[in-house]
């Protein structure tokens, strides 16, 4: 299906484009063979574009009825053995968690892009980081699932790359988590053949339809996801979260400046990470103790390093476009801390370092509740 | 009577409202004909919520010294939903030797489950008890008990069953068999007896108030899951 | 010449053995409709390259029925699943299999959108008139005043709609290259000749693929096999016309095929 000699990116190049487009080519440069996908805003402009380049690599899309649809065509392109993916946001990714509990029961690397807009419900097209809790933890499961939550076109292109890997690796459902911001904002970026940086591509292989006759060197696969007794489904459980926690070590990442002894640690993911990034770096420079602690992955999340930086902060500060998702994260990670946690948490809003250098102003000045 | 051929024994197939107690009471029905000596088979016949009923009671009651025949957890695997499948074996259960309890599951068919059951209506032995609940509310009252049984087809005797739970006690008794007792006139079908648990055996003799034979059970059920 | 005598009915080669006998329930008609698509299968050639997916429901149990790759899905999603392993890997065959539930009411807009697209499977949908592993439910396809547990006074169609007619529906709505039948378990060979056209449909890549099996489900009925039959020949059969409703004009042979003898 990929079989064209032309590469979508050879070597390495510096590129002006919007955060979709920078998904479209990192999923070409990974050697994505298929896309599903189902329109809906932010997202809409990275089936835009890989549909623009299908021909010219020879890749597939198809557009299906619904995000169930996408979710499940998905699916199905994983089982026949290809590097399959899908992108949706918001209302979609509501309908999308249906296949996705499917894809965690049954161990299936389905890569997923999420580009957050506003909720509940239809609400804005724009931005949030409402779709954590979602992202992290839908379905009826226990989300054994791979979430990676970017902060800049840079990464959004370094990380749908690496998506496919993780989830053809570890064989769980794994997820780059943007926003609206990111879909739509425009900066320069690196753009790379992921050969050209000695990443290899995890090879994938067909669950169904494999090669060779019945009987003779294969077993048909039996694949399902159904259980009749608590004990059967205890066990496939048990196996699986025992993977997921035994692999999350490797998987964990996250990024943290001036973590040592700080009287203020900013924590933040994704776009908001940038704005505390800014503001952080500014009041250090001025010679306040403060510090930021950013979870890349959020799902599992680097609780360890967490925990390490939090000990040494006086006080935490976590920001996020919502209310308390990242916050019930936080929390739980640090069960058992007693450093207090102050909160600048704005459901379906960006958040400009303005505002975080004036929050952790007044916080470090004694100020406010 | 029974030809001689075909020698009399207990054929007694349990129906009823959801949660009426069919299957508490068909499996003590059959663990008390298991102490009287006789060969007895304990079908689950349940096809809404088959595996919950008798399922986890299974292996008990064969140690007790019958035959169950309902699905055991391993063959189930696959199953999927609820496994409402039907066991082959229970098709063929009036064929089989003694004494036949089965414990048919509530819903709109009613007595027609029977009709899965090979030679169910020429078995000259057959008999349909309803179970009632009055403190179940689609059979509180004597109208609605005799909507309830006509609408299940064939019943041959009621069977008093009115409880609360934890919280039974006499009144509830004795005001379920005047209930049922009102509806058996009505509907002329006999009230074969009063059920009543052990812990209330003390408050009643061998008859109720109205003269229905009182048969005392022990709970089973709470070691099923539902 | 020596007569030869065979003590067991012959089952399709592509069959799993390690799963029979199977688990439906006496009388029903899934293993009726699965054995025929397994002649089909095995007359075809084609166990290697089949990817067998089922539905929720009572279809779900077939999900080791066969000696071919298989996949169980989620209620209504056998379709989708299925599509999207076809359009990844075009050189299998992709069949989906469901019930009147799966393919009519929770998944219909997959059905609907999968004849329209002209996608190259084949969806193998059993009707029987009534959900039948949740404990008999109204469908789709129940019968006009039919008794379940949630119609307990009878489907009355001024409240909840006529019998869904999916063939009919899928005929209207698909286009050149499609074959749409619907067929029946009470004559199987029939039914085996629709299957077997619907997998040539694929192979020949004319386009989307559709037959209906009227389908039997005596536990959920209540009926004994007489009761079985005639609700299957009269009642259902009276409603749901069996036949072809579409056949790609190159499409080799007529309904001939396979005829009842």
């Amino acid at each position: 299906m990929s079989e064209t000699s032309a590469k979508p990116v050879e070597g390495e190049r510096k590129v002006f484009m919007t955060g979709n487009e920078a998904v479209c080519w990192a999923a070409l440069a990974a050697g994505a063979e298929i896309m599903y996908g189902y329109p809906i805003t932010p997202q809409n402009e990275i089936m835009h574009y890989w549909t623009r380049n299908v021909p010219k690599f020879g890749r597939r899309f198809l557009q299906t009825e619904d995000e169930l649809s996408a979710g499940f065509t998905t699916i199905g392109g994983v089982l026949a053995g290809r590097r399959a993916f899908t992108a949706t946001a918001g209302p979609g990714n509501v309908l999308m968690q249906e296949p996705l509990s499917m894809a965690e029961a049954m161990r299936i690397p389905v890569v997923v892009v999420i580009q957050q807009r506003g909720g509940p419900s239809t609400a804005t097209v724009i931005y949030s980081q409402q779709e954590v809790t979602l992202t992290c933890f839908g379905g009826n499961g226990e989300g054994l699932r791979i979430v990676y939550s970017t902060s800049s076109l840079q990464e959004l292109y370094d990380y749908t790359i690496k998506a496919f890997n993780t989830a053809w690796k570890y064989r769980f459902p794994t997820f780059v988590l943007a926003d609206g911001y990111q879909a739509k904002m425009r900066e320069s970026l690196n753009i790379y053949d992921p050969a050209a940086r000695g990443i290899e591509m995890v090879p994938t292989e067909p669950f169904l339809g494999r090669p060779g006759k019945i009987g003779e060197g294969r077993e048909a696969a039996h694949l399902r996801n159904t259980y009749n007794i608590e004990e059967e489904l205890a066990e496939v459980l048990e196996r699986d979260i025992a993977d997921y926690e035994r692999v999350a070590p490797e998987i964990v990442e996250h990024d943290s400046f001036n973590t040592g002894d700080c009287d203020l640690l900013v924590v933040a993911h994704g776009i908001v990470f940038r704005s505390a990034a800014m503001a952080v770096r500014d009041m250090a420079g001025q010679g306040k103790k403060i510090g930021f602690f950013r979870p890349i992955t959020l799902r599992p999340f680097p609780e360890e390093q967490f925990r390490a930086a939090a000990a040494k902060a006086k006080t935490l500060l976590v920001a996020e476009s919502a209310y308390g998702q990242l916050l019930k994260i936080v929390q739980q990670n640090l069960y058992g801390s007693t450093v207090p946690i102050r909160t600048l948490l704005k459901p379906g809003v960006g958040i400009t370092p303005e505002e975080i250098t004036d929050e952790c102003s007044a916080i470090l000045a004694g100020k406010g509740a | 009577m029974s030809s001689a051929q075909h020698p009399p024994r207990v054929v007694e197939a349990y129906i009823g409202e959801y949660a009426s107690e069919k299957s508490e009471i068909a499996v003590n029905r059959a663990l008390e004909l298991v102490r009287l000596g006789k060969q007895v088979t304990l079908v689950d016949l349940d096809l809404v919520e088959p595996c919950y009923t008798l399922r986890p009671l299974k292996k008990e009651l064969e140690r007790a010294g019958m035959t169950v025949l309902a699905w055991e957890t391993a063959e189930l695997i696959g199953l999927g939903e609820t496994g409402n499948v039907l066991k082959p074996s229970t098709r063929f259960c009036l064929l089989r030797p003694g004494d036949v309890i089965m414990d048919i599951g509530y819903g709109i068919s009613g007595a027609r489950v029977l009709n899965l059951v090979e030679n169910a209506w020429e078995d000259p032995d057959l008999k349909i008890y309803a179970v009632i609940n009055i403190a179940r509310p689609m059979t509180a009252t004597v109208d609605q008990i005799v909507d309830h049984v006509r609408d299940m087809g064939r019943v041959d005797g009621l069977i008093n069953n009115s409880h609360l739970g934890d919280e039974t006690d006499v009144a509830i008794v004795d005001q379920g068999a005047r209930t049922v007792a009102a509806a058996s006139r009505i509907l002329g079908i006999p009230v074969v007896t009063t059920v009543v648990a052990e812990s209330l055996a003390a408050s009643f003799g061998k008859n109720d108030l109205y003269g229905h034979p009182v048969r005392v059970i022990r709970r089973y059920m709470p070691r099923a899951f539902w | 010449m020596a007569v030869e005598i065979e003590l067991q009915p012959k089952m399709p080669k592509c069959w799993n053995l390690a799963s029979k006998p199977h688990k439906f329930c006496p009388g029903c008609g899934h293993g009726l409709v699965l054995k025929a698509l397994g002649q089909a299968i095995d007359e075809l050639g084609i166990q290697d390259r089949v990817v067998f997916g089922c539905d929720i429901g009572c279809s779900l149990l077939s999900w080791d029925f066969f000696d071919v790759d298989s996949v169980q899905t989620h209620h209504g999603r056998t379709t989708p699943v299925l599509v999207g392993v076809k359009r990844a890997n075009p050189d299998l065959i992709v069949v989906a299999y469901m019930g009147d539930g799966g393919g009519y009411a929770i998944g219909s807009q997959h059905l609907v959108n999968a004849a329209n697209r002209n996608d190259r499977i084949t969806a193998i949908l059993c009707n029987n008139t009534i959900y039948a592993m949740t404990g008999g439910q109204m469908a789709p396809t129940s019968m006009p005043g039919q008794k379940t547990e949630t119609t307990p006074y009878g489907r009355d169609v001024n409240e909840q709609g006529y019998p869904m007619l999916g063939p009919e529906m899928v005929a209207a709505i698909t286009h050149e290259g499609a074959y749409v039948a619907r067929g029946t378990v009470s004559k199987l060979r029939t039914l085996k000749g629709y299957i077997k056209k619907a997998l040539e449909n694929q192979i020949a890549g004319r386009g989307f693929s559709f037959v209906e099996a009227l389908s039997t489900c005596p536990t959920n009925w209540r009926t004994n096999a007489q009761q079985t039959w005639a609700f299957l020949e009269e009642n259902m059969q009276g409603y749901f016309p069996v036949g072809e409703l579409k056949v790609p004009a190159d499409a080799a042979g007529g309904a001939s095929e396979g005829e009842e003898e």
